[in-house]
């Protein structure tokens, strides 16, 4: 897995690619958790991200409460579809901020 | 180790692994690789090497939880026939306490407990056995086709 983050605004967009597993989470959090730490409002690009196992799918839970606990939010953007797949059956398309 | 049956109404592909999280993109590998010979369709595909992956992120997690600098290895046999694939784990882990795999409520939306349902959603079957020495455990996964 590889990153990018753009800043633009009290946004940060973070762009993650390849495969998150297990073995992929905690480079995950260590990106993204320190931005909602700051209080940025976080879009998560996941457009290259091909599969998303419940370690990924973990992430993004834990990501969405901890912007909810800081009163700012995580925007789960340009889902792939095989990563959709798997947000859907984790039942998550309605608590996650998709666009 | 890799050994493979070549038949044309009956397939069986193993290979064995190291017990560790930087072993599940080989295993994911290995699957796809596998199905894509089975002639097994892309969506289908997916939806298995995830069932695959999980399982063994659980034997990483819950069978070798207290030794996460094993050399121990794992492995996976999957299985085809015309009608159905199975899909078998070994390792030499803590045994399975069959009474604690489950998973979370699915609507008590918090991290983790999902790789089992994962797996239920995708596979007919699933069963926890004693595994043939040198194996401690076997679990067995099946799916109609």
């Amino acid at each position: 897995m590889t990153y990018k983050v753009t800043e633009e605004g009290d946004a940060s967009t973070v762009f993650l690619d390849g495969e998150i597993d297990m073995d992929k989470t905690e480079g995950a959090k260590e990106v993204i958790f320190p931005l909602i730490d700051a209080g940025k409002n976080v879009n998560l690009n996941l457009s290259n991200v091909q599969y998303m196992d419940s370690s990924g799918i973990s992430v993004l839970i834990e990501s969405h409460q901890k912007a909810l606990e800081k009163g700012t939010k995580l925007i789960v953007k340009d889902v792939s579809k095989s990563v959709l797949k798997v947000i859907m059956m984790a039942k998550l398309e309605q608590i996650l901020n998709l666009e | 180790m890799n050994t493979e049956v070549a038949d044309t109404t009956n397939l069986s592909e193993k290979k064995d692994f190291l017990v560790n999280s930087s072993s599940l993109k080989d295993v994911r590998s290995f699957s796809r690789e596998v199905f894509e010979k089975f002639k097994i369709n892309e969506e289908l595909r997916e939806e298995l090497v995830l069932a695959i992956a999980e399982a063994a992120q659980n034997i990483v997690k819950h069978a070798y939880k207290d030794y996460p600098d094993t050399q121990d290895r794992m492995a996976v046999r999957i299985s085809c026939t015309d009608k159905e694939l199975e899909i078998s784990f070994f390792d030499k882990g803590k045994p399975v306490e069959k009474s604690k795999v489950k998973h979370r409520a699915i609507d008590d939306v918090k991290p983790g407990g999902l790789g089992t349902f994962f797996i239920q959603e995708i596979m007919d079957s699933i069963k926890f056995k004693e595994g043939d020495k040198p194996w401690i455990n076997n679990l067995v996964l099946t799916k109609k086709l």
